[in-house]
Order: structure tokens, then sequence, then C-alpha cells
């Protein structure tokens, strides 16, 4: 909560001076790299495994906020009698409850409301708050309170906010600081040089994460010391803030997250929710389980900021970009986050001269959280589109125009160079699995139903935090424990890190038991999130294998009698490479039958030293737009992803396709609609009105490439970010893919039926079909 | 023919389990389809408020005999009640599927079902798609698949599934897809779900 | 969380007419819509009457003369995978399995679908609009991108149904057994617009049952279809579609009916259209001059004028294929 835990836009926090690492990466793998199922597949498909929404522990109590129903309002006065006498009730909290007036902070600002702050700046704010014996009873009481609310005048629109007269979010104005302003060269003389300069503002909506789960914290105190379960993306981030919030050292509070179901950015920090179940079970010395409704879920876990971005660029006709201009004004919501998208302006391409300016601006509605890559399918969705104009104007393919752009360096970190970039690749190997030429050649057909082909490239601009530990047990019969502190957010972070220890220690994935997320017996780890899960942790994974590898060799040399550069580990046995040949199982070694377990901690390696190591994409769609009912489906789709070494072919694909979907999303359906001229109120606060992808919005036709690039040197791994990269680019490769197909720019996301009917309307009285 | 109609309908419904969902019976010149299983007449009874009124369920062949607030959905008493919690809840009202549980062969959202309006019908949820500690065929193939992310859409994914494949055996990739349109997936898996029905297609024979 | 109510499961349509005509009384059939009404306080209910046991009120039968009845608690996945429906009533086929979800067919039942509330965002959500003793409707100035463009006044919701455009267009009629008896009118007639009474959406009183719906027997030459738009694959309502249902000799249309979802309050026949194709081969230019008749009346709100362009896009789209069909 204090500290922003994806700052993806500053620079990397200093690298801790772990184990001198001189791992390079696998020259050969066994397990690395197969398409492995998941370790914990059993428990995930049997319903065996053990949700925070399916913890049940005993006398545990059911929570129910009370959250304000108004867009901007002030409390009153709250009467809580009649709520309680209500059957079933233990205890009800409010601001005025001793102990529950806890101040909370948002990022850099420190605190600037408390968990029931009086003055609600947006609808979904929390109020109230009750504990009971069934979730039944703890919402009848939580209807029961009665509330008496003076309703302020709000503003919910961006762009309204932005006017003198606007009804201010907070004392001082809707700007959230000043603008920040990034600049390089001189775009002045950028666009001078240029043949053709091309300018456009796109918009984008306001997302929402829904996770399947929805937040949930099972809160128990023994005396006081506070145990949490908790739906949650980093234990370890959860556990700081909440200790923070209720004055207890670390130590007191534990946090833990077994299965989780999903987060997408919406769970790296600390909600109200969990400090409301601790109090509650505080209160009513019984355990308390507090879980959003779906509805609640959308108004108070954070969303993806919209934004209104301006776009200049110019270029001259053999393709080099010559200047760069990025205007963006977005709302992180009601209290400060980032609604920044600039980043993929200044270091996608090659570009001596860029300018971005952006400014965030406080609305009545709920605020801001990471979601999955934040500010880059935005972008995206302007600079991809914007790629594709300038590449029509010279005359060049879109494919062909970018592969000449690419830099080799980070233009915003002083042209420090990538380890490896791959995005050359993405886009021709891309684009000849895609057959792109061909489907780009096919002439535009005149009937109802026109097909076009769009690309859009991206690449994620933050290497991630750089601080992880892993703990490597080795027990007597030769099977592991590994201890790692990441959460698995569905990511397959557990198997992938078995699948490392697996890879050095020669154990069966059936013989690693996991333990894991949880900040009372594991180390530490980041948020899951970021791109960061398998760049962070599974180097150190690796180096507590090794660790534990050595230590076994050196017990041996000493039993055996060898020098232990002789012997080495293979299939669970220790192994002579000279004569005479010896083969013991590990099982075997008598000092190992004494001591029981050999312990290997593994810290992070070092991050590159003078070089970023950062995952770039190219992704191809195929649209099908019938344009008499505005109706657009995206047939098939191909990405190609420089991730670095991908670590399990099968759940790496299964991400990208994860991330096609939410840029799918993103590109024709998901929009936050709010009653911004009566009410401030959200008028689609639930699946059926705010739209996921479903089976049938998806395309069957889906590819995805592996481009690996041999990093040697971005960790011991070879493995770079996924997560993000995924859905960065795949929104605007639709609306690229649309414009082919029916030559209307789609400035706006989403493209829905109503937006496309209405675009067409326009290019036909304009005559230019 | 009113009547005959009736009684064709009691004649055809052994209650539970019953897999022929449609059944046309000709009788003279009418020709009459029969459908759905009717479940066994209960005594009508007004339930006052306040009190629980007695319920006995089945639930993956087991029988349970309950009090419940007649407000209670299926999935609550399944999760709350029963401790099956397989059975997931995403939304709570129609609108994504992870609480899909059988109820006579049939995919239904139990979320939307009164636990009193599933008496006299066979459940079967998650759960009951295992062999003790076994896999079932739908289940193995969305292991094999990795017919999942972080898994919490899965039961209802898997449920949907094994309900398609016991109407549609070998369902084409668009019967796919229709018969699974009713599950939300926010990570998104549903290439590689497309793909573990059609191995569970295969598995289960 | 549902508030408070309490149940009853009747076993017979008389037990059930009686205790419905109880004020605080609700007819459950699916409850797939009930439910989520009662959860989001939509309704209230002091209690729910289950016609879930109503045996008489399941399944589709056929009579001797061709003609069909359905059952009110036949299932909207019972109807769209019925061999007989879908040879000869393609239509009501077609938006029974475009409705909802798999899982949404398989409880959801032909009477409660025709009798499921408006899905008008304001109506559903937490605002006191006019439909729901309210003093405005939020439509008319706040986010009507969904709402009619047509026989709007008042209040602006549409008709949800996918099935009921269809047997529209198929020339059902209803049978309602109510305190009073027993009625059976055209199901056109079912439907209540907000000119007459903006708290209601079909004529259904106290303690009203509707048991069947009549189909008349097939004709010859005879074809129909759905043809729905949405801004989403699937489970998602109708940003407008069409049922037709059309009588051909020789090619020449002979009878036709029109049917518009997603546009009005009520399913919008649009008797005009039905004569410009009358008479007529369909070709470009009939098909044309149907669907801008389908429009001419309309009136858009501020964020729907959309739905001008779809509507004559989709009917144009399904006259044609009825053509080529
Ligand atoms: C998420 C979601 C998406 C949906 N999408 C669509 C869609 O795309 N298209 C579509 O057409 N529908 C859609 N529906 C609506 C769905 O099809 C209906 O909810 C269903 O058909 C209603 O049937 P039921 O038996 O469950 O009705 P119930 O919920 O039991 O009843 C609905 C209403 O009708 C009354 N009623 C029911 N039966 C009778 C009767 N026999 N006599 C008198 N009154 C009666 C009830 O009192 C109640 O007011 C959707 C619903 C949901 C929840
Ligand atoms: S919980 Fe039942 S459909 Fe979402
Ligand atoms: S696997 Fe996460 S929602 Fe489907």
């Amino acid at each position: 909560m204090r500290t922003d835990s994806v700052n993806y836009m500053g620079e990397s926090p200093p690298e801790t001076q772990g184990q001198a690492g001189t791992l390079t990466p696998w020259e050969e793998t066994t397990v690395v790299g197969k398409p492995l199922p998941r370790v914990d597949a059993y428990e995930r498909v049997s319903g065996s495994a053990v949700y925070t929404q399916d913890i049940v522990l005993p006398g545990m109590l059911y929570g129910a906020i009370l959250r304000c129903p108004h867009a901007h309002a002030k409390v009153k006065h709250v009467d809580t009698g009649k709520a309680a006498k209500m059957p079933g009730v233990h205890g009800i909290i409010t601001d005025s409850t001793p102990g529950a007036n806890i101040p909370w902070y948002h990022g850099a600002k420190g605190a600037m409301s408390r968990l029931f702050d009086p003055h609600c700046r947006h609808e979904g704010e929390e109020v109230a708050a009750v504990a009971a014996e069934s979730p039944h009873q703890a919402w009848d009481a939580a209807k029961a309170i009665t509330v008496e609310y003076e309703r302020l005048p709000f503003v919910t629109d961006i762009e309204d906010a932005m006017n003198s007269g606007a009804p201010p979010v907070h004392e001082g104005g809707n700007r959230d600081g000043d603008s920040s302003v990034y600049q390089r060269g001189d775009t002045a003389k950028g666009f001078a040089e240029a043949d053709v300069v091309l300018e456009e503002t796109y918009r984008t909506s306001f997302e929402i994460h829904t996770p399947m789960e929805t937040h949930a914290s099972v809160a128990q105190w023994d005396g006081n010391r506070l145990t949490v379960w908790d739906s949650t993306q980093g234990v370890f981030a959860v556990q700081s803030s909440l200790a923070e919030s209720l004055g207890l050292p670390l130590s007191s509070v534990r946090v833990a997250c077994h299965y989780m179901g999903g987060g997408f950015g919406s769970k790296l920090d600390l909600s109200k929710h969990t400090v409301i179940a601790a109090l509650l079970a505080r209160m009513a010395a019984r355990p308390v389980k507090v879980t959003l409704t779906r509805e609640e879920s959308f108004l108070c876990v954070g969303n993806r900021p919209a934004n209104i971005i301006k776009l200049k660029a110019g270029v001259k006709k053999d393709g080099t970009l010559t200047a760069l201009e990025l205007t963006n004004l977005g709302s992180g919501g009601a209290y400060p986050a980032s609604s920044s998208v600039g980043y993929l302006v200044r270091d996608l391409y090659l570009c001596p001269n860029v300018h971005v300016d952006e400014t965030n601006v406080f609305i009545n509605a709920g605020t801001a959280r990471a979601m999955r890559a934040p500010g880059f399918p935005q972008c995206a969705w302007a600079l991809e589109q914007t790629m594709d104009a300038l590449a029509e104007k010279i005359g060049v393919d879109p494919v062909e125009f970018r592969v000449n752009i690419i830099p080799t360096v980070s233009q915003v970190r002083n042209n420090m160079p990538f380890t490896s970039t791959g995005l050359k690749r993405c886009l021709l190997e891309g684009a000849k699995a895609f057959r792109w030429k061909e489907a780009r050649e096919r002439p535009r057909q005149d009937g109802p139903i026109r097909r076009g082909v769009g690309v859009a490239a991206g690449m994620w601009g933050w290497e991630g935090e750089t601080v992880s530990t892993a703990i490597v047990k080795l027990f007597a019969d030769g099977s592991v424990n590994l201890n790692i502190g990441a959460s698995d957010i569905g990511t397959g972070t557990k198997t992938v890190m078995a699948m490392v220890v697996a890879e050095e220690l020669g154990v069966p994935l059936e013989k690693i038991q996991i333990e894991y997320a949880d900040t009372g017996t594991t180390s530490y780890a980041p948020g899951s999130g970021g791109s960061q899960t398998v760049v962070a942790n599974a180097p150190a994974v690796r180096k507590g294998a090794v660790e534990v590898r050595n230590q076994l060799l050196e017990l041996a040399a000493d039993e055996l009698k060898r020098p232990v550069g002789e012997l080495v580990l293979k299939d669970g046995a220790i192994q002579t490479t000279a004569e005479p040949i010896k083969k013991v199982p590990i099982s075997d070694l008598q000092i190992l039958q004494r001591r029981q377990m050999i312990v290997g901690v593994g810290y992070r390696d070092r991050g590159p030293e003078g070089k970023v190591a950062l995952p770039f994409v190219a992704q191809f769609a195929e649209v099908e737009v019938n344009i008499r009912t505005g109706e657009t489906k995206v047939v098939r789709f191909l990405a190609a992803h420089d991730s670095g070494r991908a670590l399990n072919s099968l759940t790496f694909e299964n991400q990208v396709f994860g991330g096609i979907a939410m840029g799918i999303g993103f590109a024709t359906t998901e929009q936050r609609i709010l009653d911004s001229r009566q009410t401030g109120k959200m008028v689609n606060a639930n699946w059926h009105d705010y739209k996921i992808p479903t089976a049938m919005d998806v395309p069957v036709d889906q590819t995805c490439i592996s481009i690996d690039p041999h990093d040697k040197e971005c960790n011991n791994t070879g493995a770079k970010g996924l997560g993000e990269p995924a859905t960065i680019p795949a929104a605007a490769a639709i609306a690229n893919a649309v414009y082919h197909a029916t030559g209307v720019r789609l400035k706006q996301a989403p493209i829905t039926p109503m937006q496309m009917l209405s675009l067409l309307a326009q290019q036909q009285e304009g005559g230019n079909r | 023919m009113e009547k005959e109609k009736i009684d064709a309908a009691q004649e055809s419904s052994p209650g539970i389990t019953r897999r022929g969902f449609l059944q046309t019976v000709g009788i003279g010149t009418l020709e009459i389809a029969v459908v759905g299983a009717v479940a066994p007449a209960v005594q009508a009874e007004t339930r006052q408020r306040g009190n629980l009124v007695p319920l006995t369920l089945k639930v993956n062949g087991q029988r349970h005999e309950l009090h419940v607030e007649p407000r209670w959905t299926l999935l609550y008493v399944l999760r709350e009640k029963l401790e099956l919690t397989g059975t997931k809840p995403g939304c709570d009202r129609g609108e994504c599927g992870a609480c899909t549980v059988l109820i006579d062969d049939r995919p239904r959202y139990s979320c939307l079902t009164l636990a009193l309006e599933a008496d006299g019908h066979e459940i079967t949820t998650v759960e009951g798609l295992m062999h003790g500690e076994q896999l079932g065929p739908v289940q193995e193939a969305f292991v094999q698949e990795d017919g999942f992310q972080c898994g919490f859409c899965t039961p209802g994914q898997v449920v949907a599934a094994e309900g398609l494949l016991r109407h549609t055996a070998n369902p084409d990739i668009g019967e796919i897809r229709t018969g699974m349109s009713g599950n939300l997936c926010r990570c998104g898996a549903y290439g590689h779900i497309f793909k573990a029905v059609q191995r569970a297609a295969i598995l289960r024979k | 969380m549902i508030p408070w109510f309490t149940y009853s499961r009747p076993n017979s349509l008389k037990d059930a007419v009686k205790q419905l005509s109880v004020p605080g009384t609700r007819l459950h059939a699916g409850g797939t819509d009930l439910l989520g009404c009662l959860r989001d306080g939509v309704v209230a209910a002091d209690k729910l009457v289950s016609i879930s046991h109503l045996a008489e009120l399941r399944g589709i039968t056929r009579t001797g003369n061709g003609s069909v009845r359905i059952g009110a608690l036949t299932t909207l996945t019972e109807i769209a995978e019925h061999p007989y429906i879908m040879e000869h009533y393609a239509a009501l086929s077609e938006g029974a399995s475009s409705a909802a979800s798999p899982q949404l067919r398989n409880q959801g039942t032909i009477g409660g679908n025709i009798s499921q509330r408006p899905r008008c965002w304001y109506f559903r959500g937490d605002f006191h609009c006019l439909r729901k003793g309210g003093e405005a409707c939020y439509a008319v100035a706040g986010e009507n991108q969904f709402h009619c463009i047509v026989g709007g006044q008042s209040c602006f919701i549409v008709h949800p149904s996918d099935t009921a455009p269809a047997l529209i267009a198929l020339e059902a009629r209803v049978r309602i057994t109510g305190p009073q008896g027993t009625r059976t009118l055209p199901l056109e007639s079912f439907f209540v617009g907000p000119q007459k009474d903006f708290t209601r959406e079909n004529v259904l009183d106290a303690g009203d049952i509707l048991t069947e719906i009549l189909l008349p027997a097939p004709a010859a030459n005879h074809r129909s279809s759905y043809r729905k738009v949405r801004a989403r694959g699937a489970w998602d309502f109708a940003l407008a579609g069409v049922a037709l249902s059309v009588r051909f000799s020789n090619g020449i249309v002979q009878l036709a009916r029109i049917v518009l979802s997603g546009v009005a309050p009520v399913p919008w026949r649009v008797r005009e259209a039905e004569k410009i194709v009358t008479g007529k081969e369909i070709d470009d230019e009939t098909a044309s001059q149907a669907a801008a008749a389908c429009v001419k009346d309309a009136v858009p709100l501020a964020k729907n004028e959309y739905k001008l362009h779809l509507v004559r896009g989709v009917v144009e789209e399904a006259l044609l294929a009825m053509k080529q069909a």
C-alpha cells in the first residue's frame, strides 16, 4: 500500500549482493522446456485445491461490507442499532469504532483517506462492516444499517475533470500533481525532417481485472498474532502493509496464499477488505472470512485506466522515424494511481526525437491498480495503429517497416544494450508462419463480410525486482522439498520452478514437494506480477538446487574417498567419471542417512551488468467484419514471442493464448460504463454487462511461436518474462486487421458493433468506401 | 389428450440418472413428445418464514438429509453445508459458469438453482467425476492438455465438458465451443480447453 | 444475497393459481430470471410459488392436425433441440438456441423467457427508476446505447426475449390460467408497452399462469429464421435481431411476418416491411426497402443511433439469406 509494488516506470531497485553467481544458462536441457502438465494439475481439476474462498475454520464468521452507493458523498450518520440486534451478528465496525480509524496510503502521496473515510470519493467506498454466523446473516445485517449521506457534486469523466469548474475530488483540484514529461532530442526538428507527419487521438476504455476468484481474506488471531489467508499475488507485500496498518511487527503477521484464482494485477496490494477481516476477527474473537461479491469486484479493487492519447509521428520516405510526440490524459481514479502509458513510444522503435507529456486526473471512480502490462496495451493501441498508418503512407509493408527500426539498445536507459532482442525474428518468423504476405495481398472483397489481417509489435519495459531467495531441501531418500515465496497465480510458477530443480538434481517432478507463498514459512519473493515471477525466482531456485548438488557431491567425495571433480549427480545417484566407475544411489550415502537433509539456499542472481533484459513480441490477427451489422470476429491469431527460453512450452503457450484472449476483450468488448451525466454510478458492474470474452470470442485457430534468442546474459536460466507481453499488442493487431478489412481506423477501444456501424456509416457518407 | 400426455410423462420418468432425455411416444394418431425428467411428486407445503425446511439431496450418488432456508442456493448448500468446495462461486448470478453442476446429466448453474428445487434430482459435482482418488477421463484430459491456468473456473469447465459429452459423445469444434460457451475463463485458457474437450471425448470411450 | 422468502411447490395448477393470487407471492419456473431479480432487489417477494412440479406444463406435443403445443415449463434446450421444431419452426429453435448460455437454456423455461423482466441496467441496477416506482427513466439522459429506438415513452427498455419475436412471427398463441379461468390470446397481444403501462411488460395479473404456447400447423413452402446481433459472441442479449416467417409460392412471397428484437419495449412487428415483401420475390431491392421500413418510425436516443444501421443491416441480411435458403 505504501510502496508502489509495480513501479514499472521507475528504475529497478539496487541489486542485492547475493552469492557470486557464475552459472550461465543451460546449453542443453532434459526437463526444462518440455511441454509438461502442471505439478498441481490434479488438485485443480479434481476440486481438491483449497482456494482462499474455500477455507472454513472452526468457529469462522462471515463478513459483509456496506459500501457507499454514491459517486461522491459525505457520511453524516451511521445507525447500526437495528443491525446489531439481528440474528447471528457478532460485530459491526464503522469509522467511529475504536481502532478502525486506520490511515490509508496511496503510493508516495501518503495517507489520503482512512479505512472507513466518511468522505466517500467514489461508489463502493467502505462505510461499515459486519461479521455474522452466516453470509446471509451478514448481508441481511449490512443492509439493515442505515446511513445518512450528504451527496456531493461529482465528476467521473476524464475531460470534464480537467475543467476549471469541475467538482474537486480532493482539495486542491483534480490534477494529480504536475504532468510528467520525458524528452529526448528535438521533436520540432524531427517533424521538420519528416516526409510524412501523422497526428491522431486515440481513446481507450477503463477495464476491470475481474479474476475468476474474487478477492477474499480469512483472518484469525491468536492473541496478538494474526494469520491471514489471502487471495493475493504477493504475500509479502500484503504482510508488510497489513503489519503497518495494524501497528504490528512483521513477525506477528503471517500471510499465506495457496491456490489462487487469478489476479492480473488487482491482487498485488493490500485491500481494505483484508484489514476489515482482521478487525472484525479481533472484535468477535473468532476467525472471519470476507469474500467480495462479483459486483464489489468491479468497484473497489482496481481497474486499467482509460486514456486519451494524442500521438504525432514523423517518418521519412526511407522508413526512418524522425519524431514521436505523445500526450496522455488519463485517470487512475479517485486516489493517486498511475495512468501513464508512454513507455513504448520511448523505447520500442529507433527514434532520436521523442516527447512524452502525461497528465493524471482524479475522478470520482474506483482507484486504478496495475492491470496486466499497465499502460502498455493502451500505448500499443495508439502507437501500433500509427505505425500501420505511417507504413501505408510511405507505401511499405507494415512488417517490413517495423523490422527496419528495431533498436538493440534501450533508448530510455541511455542506450543501455538489451541482453538480447528477438523482435526482428518475431516479426519475420511470425509473418512467415502466419502466411502474412499472402493474406495481406488478398484483394479486399466487396461483399458484406470483409476479411483483413493486421500486425502489431510490443515489448515489456520492466525488468522486475531482483530480490528473491529459494530454499531447496534434499531428503534422505533423494526426494526434494522446494520452498519459494511466490504465489502461483495460474501461470504455472510451481511447475516451472520444480522443473528447474528436476533439471539440476535429476529428481522426477513427482518427487518434488513445493511449499510456497507463506510469509510464516517460506523465503522472500516479490509479488507474482509484472512478468517478473520466473525472472525473479527461477535463477534463485536454480542456485539453490546447485547448492544442494555441490554439498551432496562434497559429502559424497568424503565418503567415497574420491575427488569432487570426479563425481556427478545423475538419475538419483552419485556416479564417478573416472575408473573405477562407481554408482551410489543418493539414499545409500551414509552421511545423508545421518543428516537426513541437505539444504541449499539460492539467492537471485545479479541482474545483467550494464545491460537490460526485456521480452519482445509480434502478433498477427485475422478478422472478419460484417459491414451490415458491425460484428467483428477474430478468426485467426498468431503470436511470436521472444521471452527468452520457454521453460515449459505447454504452459508458455497457454499463457500466450490467455494474453490474446485478454487483448480480444480490450479490443472488442470490455469497458466500464459510468452514468456520468446523472449519478456517476457504474451501470455495468456485473459479468453480463461488462463483457469478457467467451469461448465463442477467441479463435480456434491460434498459434504460439517461441523465438529463443539464446540469451546468455539475462539470468542463469535464459528466460525473460511472458505474462505482460502476451497481451500488449493483441488489441492493436486486431484494430489494424479491421482497418485492413474495411478501411476504417478504430481510434476508440473497444471496437463494438455500435462504433463499427457508426464509422462505416461515416465512411459511406464520405464516399471513400 | 391432456390426460394421456401426463400419464406418458409419468411413465417415462423413473426419476433420476436417466440419460435418455427426450422420448417420443406414439399414441394412436397423436405423437407425443415428453421431455425432461419429472421429479417424484412431493407433498405441497407452505413453508413458514424463519423456519428451516427439510430437504433431501442426492449428490454424487449419496443422499443427504438437510434443513435449509428456502433462499439458499444449491451452490451455497453444496459448498457450505456439504463441504463440496470443488464447485466454485464466480459471480453468484448466472454469468460465469464456475458453479456448474450436472442435474440429471445436464449442466446447470447451481448459483441460480434453489436447493429446494434440486430435490428428487441427481446432482453431480466435480468431486463426483472422480473414481476414488483417481481422476475421471475429462479431468485427465484437462491435465494433459493444460486446459486451465488459475484453475478457479476449472471445476465448472470440467463439469460442463462432462455434460456436453454425455449428450454429444463426439462433438465437432463448433459444438465444443457452443457447449463450453456458458463458462467464462478469465485466464483465457480457451484454446487449451477446446483441446481438452477433444481429448476427453477420446478418453471417455 | 437473496433476501428471505418462504417457498411452496403446489402439485396442481388450481392450487398454484390460488396461492399466486395472494399479494407478495411470485411465480418461480426455472428461476434463472427471478432469482437474479430478487438478488438485485429489482422485485421483492414474501413467498415463491414454484410451478416446477406441474408436469402438465412440460413438454412438446403435436396434435393430429399438425399444430404444436409447448408447455410453459419446457426448457429452451428442449425446444432448441427438438427435431420437429427445428424442421418446421426454425425461427423458434434458433431463437431458443441463441438465448443466454447452455446452462441457462437447460434450466430456463419458455414461459419464463417470454415473461422475463427487462435487462435495462438502470432497472436491474441500484437506480430507483420509473419502472420500479421511481420518478424518472434514467435512460433518457443516460447510458442509452442498448435502449429502444421505437415504441418507447416515459420508459425506454427493450424487450429481452429472443424467443418471443420468433413466436410472434410464427403466429403463436398463449394460454393463460388465472383466478378468472382460462383464456387464449395471440402472443402479439400478450405484451404491454410503456405507453399503456410502464410498470409491466405483459398482461399477466396476480394469479395468472401462462400454461402453454400454441403454434399453428406448419404450412407448405414456409420458412422461418431468427438472426441476432450481439456485442459478444455468446451469452449476450440482442443489440438487435429479426425473426422472419415467410410463405413462398414459386419464389414469390405469399405471406410474411417480420418481428424485431432489441429495438422496442415489446417484440416489434413491422407490418409495413411485411407489406413491402409480400407478393414479390426477395431481391436486393425489396430487402433493402423492407429493411428501411423497419426503422422508418424509429427515433434514436443520444447513444443508439447505430441501431438504425444495425436493424437495416440485419433485416437485409436475414431476408436475403431466406431467399437463398
Ligand atoms: C446471464 C443471463 C443471460 C441471458 N441471456 C438471454 C438472452 O440472450 N436471450 C434471452 O432471450 N434470454 C436471456 N436470458 C434470460 C433467460 O433466458 C431467462 O431467464 C429464462 O428463459 C427464464 O426462464 P425461467 O424459467 O428461469 O424463468 P423464471 O426466472 O422462473 O421466471 C421469470 C419471470 O417470469 C415469470 N414466469 C415464469 N414462468 C411463468 C409462467 N408460466 N406463467 C407466468 N409467469 C411466469 C416469473 O414469475 C418471473 O417473473 C438470460 C438470463 C441470464 C441470467
Ligand atoms: S457462480 Fe454461478 S454462474 Fe457464476
Ligand atoms: S483458469 Fe483461471 S479463470 Fe479459467
